[in-house]
């Protein structure tokens, strides 16, 4: 049965030691971790930007930036969170955990995920030098519209620095994203079929899918760009700037649902283990995932509602049919909670508030799908506040719960769970103080992307709650921060399987040793191996006792 | 004119944004109050006691057909309400015409019946001078990139695109003075590139178009 269990014995792997070996292990464990080290680093900077964006915006013709460093900050904001920190974060759980999800002691192609993390953080630094230039960073916003990205209306090495940081970062995550899909259909440990796959790692398959089927034409798109912007006539035009809103979108819908998916996965995992049950409706859970995936490539369009280039129903029809799979999502987690146990542990409460937030972004999705409500909504702050309740207050979130469901697994300590509810409500709070107040500002005509608004007491009341809410998001991530030195420093050591797990990552100590598993894997007979043992301890105890089964 | 046949870009939306809305705050609730209840009440039930039941297809087969009849119902509103706004409109006869160009950072509306060109955004200060009740027929051009012509008052944008000529006709309901911006993002001085709307009687509007764009509004 475990062909996968005495690898220490196959090929005695040559280590560097140290800092330098850290740098160039091809271990996916230590390249996930790496690549999620750097994406928080990431985090942090792009959390800044917005930090100074809001100050700007606490009054209504403040000064403390210029209109020129706003559209930097902006562009930076958007192009940091999104290319270096939500879709890697995303790929960096799923290069650390699939392996051990499925059973496998290495991932596929390392050397090729090693160089995917390289490439995509020298793209992550290539973008970030453009504020070292004279004309400064990027400035033509994260999806960097034709004409406005031409070098003729934004020129300057900034701008070129970004299109290349762009299209190489995207380059990296996909070579890293090929990497697992090969590992998830090629090194699955014996007995683990596709319908046993844990739920997390259907959550990364669907989402490396969509990268390997997406994430080609922004490179591509970037390259053009890059020609467009050297003098090579591309987006020339109605058609050319259309080309390009296509081009860009087919790649900037689906990487919506890359950020989404793992982190779907992630607060699905935290619920599983915190109700003590199974999670429910795994195959139509895994129909919906395909659904999804398969609509999701076929929505970009909604985006361009208001260029008059695109068929408005259609892309209306696809959208608004996201409904489906994302009502089955919901109907699973109520399943899950359903006559459960639950434990309302840190990581359980970063599930259910990922699942109750994100139920705003996904409500307000339905809003703009469409087309006549978009035609108020596009480009307002009912947008704004749209795609951060669906990326911040639902996928970070998400990426909370799984930080603090593995964080024992991938260093051994646990995180501490009063410095982490603090952390929670800190985050809950702020994040709906920032984030609320935009459906209204954008009701009530306030635009995106401007670093001066007209004087109106209510509109300036609402920025100033939004400013003061970004500040207690701010003092949450560093309650986090703080969390994560002190269970370092003073670990509180978890043990192999701290929250009785049910999958195979539990199964390994903590951290897992260089080829993940050094004793054989339990059978695999369903979605959930560690369970299937725990319901049989359970049932033999309760037959020792005499009670029914 | 047809004056009950005008298509009223701000009630449409307010109407279609009101069911929608209401759905949406139902579905909320509800779906927080499930998974609230059922999160405490399982705080309360015994570790081993935890339900083993996983899976139950059929119910969520009818789930999802449940969810297709919402789908349906929810694009059926979405079609009638976007036909009005996109096509209908556009066969309403207008009353007067309107050329809006945009460039960075400023709009210029020329009125052809008047030969009267004026501008804001970054410089000018002029108001789009329209008449009430009356279809307005307008010209949307772009001499650069691409910005947005918005005026929140009527729920509705579109995108001005060099190279190609889009054409909208909107109804303003009563007299009043309204904001206007570019929503699209167009560069340095974007936040600058702002106007207002002055819908005043057509009577007026007639005077002030013979007064060679003069006459105070």
């Amino acid at each position: 049965m475990s062909t996968a269990t005495t690898p220490s014995a196959l090929t005695p792997p040559l280590r560097t030691p140290g800092f330098v070996g850290a740098l160039i292990s091809t271990d996916h464990k230590r390249i996930g971790l790496n690549l999620g080290i750097m994406s928080l680093i990431f985090f942090l900077v792009g959390g800044i930007f917005a930090l100074i964006m809001r100050s700007q915006l606490y009054e209504p013709n403040n000064s403390v930036v210029s209109d020129n460093t706003y559209n930097q900050l902006f562009t930076m904001h958007g192009s940091t969170m999104i290319y270096l920190f939500v879709t890697p974060m995303a790929l960096a759980l799923a290069t650390y955990l699939v392996p051990l999800q499925i059973g496998s002691p290495r991932i596929s192609l390392p050397r090729f995920t090693l160089a995917g993390f390289w490439v995509w953080l020298s793209g992550g630094l290539i973008m970030q030098s453009g504020w070292f230039t004279s004309d400064g960073a990027g400035r033509a916003g994260w999806s960097a519209y034709a004409p406005l990205s031409n070098g003729q209306r934004t020129p300057g090495v900034g701008m070129d620095l970004w299109v290349i940081g762009a299209g190489l970062a995207v380059l990296g995550m996909l070579m890293i994203g090929w990497a697992v899909t090969v590992t998830i259909l090629r090194r699955r440990a014996p007995g683990m079929a596709l319908l046993r796959m844990p739920v997390f790692t259907w959550t990364a398959l669907v989402s490396v899918l969509m990268v390997v089927g997406a994430f080609p034409v922004l490179v591509f798109a970037m390259a053009l760009l890059y020609a467009n912007r050297m003098g090579v006539a591309i987006f020339q035009g109605f058609t050319g700037a259309i080309d390009w809103q296509d081009l860009f979108w087919f790649f900037g819908h689906p990487v919506v649902y890359v950020m989404f998916f793992p982190y779907l996965g992630c607060a699905a995992e935290a619920i599983a283990a915190g109700a003590h049950k199974r999670w429910f409706g795994y195959k139509a859970f895994v129909a919906s995932m395909m659904a999804f995936a398969a609509l999701s490539m076929s929505v970009w369009g909604h985006h361009m509602f208001i260029t008059g280039g695109v068929v408005n129903e259609y892309f209306a029809f696809s959208s608004t049919m996201l409904i489906i799979p994302a009502g089955i999502e919901y109907f699973d987690c109520i399943g899950t909670l359903w006559g459960s146990s639950a434990r309302f542990r840190v990581a359980m409460l970063f599930g259910l508030g990922f699942f109750i937030q994100f139920l705003i972004g996904g409500l307000s999705g339905i809003w703009v799908a469409s087309p006549t409500l978009d035609y108020n909504s596009y480009g307002d702050y009912i947008v704004i506040a749209h795609f951060h309740y669906t990326l911040f207050a639902g996928s970070v979130f998400g990426f909370f719960a799984g930080v603090y469901h593995w964080f024992p697994k991938v260093t051994g300590a646990r995180l501490r769970e009063g410095l982490g509810k603090v952390h929670f409500v800190l985050l809950v709070i702020g994040t709906n103080m920032t984030f609320g107040p935009m459906f209204a500002l954008g009701e009530e005509g306030m635009t995106r992307r401007i670093s001066r608004y007209p004087t109106n007491p209510e509109w300036t009341t609402l920025n100033q709650i939004e400013t003061i809410g970004a500040g207690i998001v701010a003092l949450s991530i560093l309650v986090f921060l703080v969390n994560v030195v002190v269970s370092l420093r003073r670990r509180v050591l978890a043990g192999d399987d701290p929250w009785q797990g049910h999958t195979l990552e539990w199964w390994t100590s903590s951290p897992p040793p260089p080829h993940n598993f050094d004793r054989p894997l339990p059978p695999i007979r369903s979605y959930a191996p560690l369970k299937d043992l725990q319901e049989q301890i359970e049932d033999a105890e309760r037959e020792k006792q005499g009670a029914p089964a | 004119m047809p004056a009950l046949a005008l298509v009223d870009t701000r009630h449409e939306y307010d109407h279609l944004g009101e069911i929608y809305l209401a759905i949406a705050a139902a579905v909320f609730a509800i779906v927080v109050l499930f998974i609230i209840f059922n999160a405490v009440r399982g705080r309360f039930r015994a570790l081993d006691a935890a339900s083993r039941t996983h899976e139950n297809n059929p119910v969520e087969l009818g789930y999802a057909v449940f969810l297709a009849g919402v789908v349906a119902a929810l694009l059926w509103l979405t079609f009638s309400t976007e036909h009005r706004v996109d096509t209908v409109s556009l066969h309403e006869k207008p009353y007067t015409t309107i050329d809006v160009t945009a460039s960075q950072w400023e709009w210029s509306f020329y009125y052809p019946q008047g030969g009267i060109t004026h501008f804001s955004g970054f410089h000018g200060r002029q108001p789009l001078v329209v008449p009430t009740n009356e279809p307005v027929r307008f010209n949307l051009y772009s001499r650069d990139v691409i910005h947005a012509f918005w005026v929140p008052y009527l729920r509705f944008k579109r995108d001005l695109i060099q190279g190609a000529r889009e054409v909208v006709v909107l109804d303003f309901d009563r007299p009043g003075l309204y904001p206007g911006r570019c929503s699209q993002y167009c560069g340095l001085h974007h936040a600058e590139m702002v106007f207002n709307v002055r819908a005043i009687s057509p009577a007026r509007y007639e005077a002030w178009l013979r007064s060679g764009g003069r006459a105070a509004v």
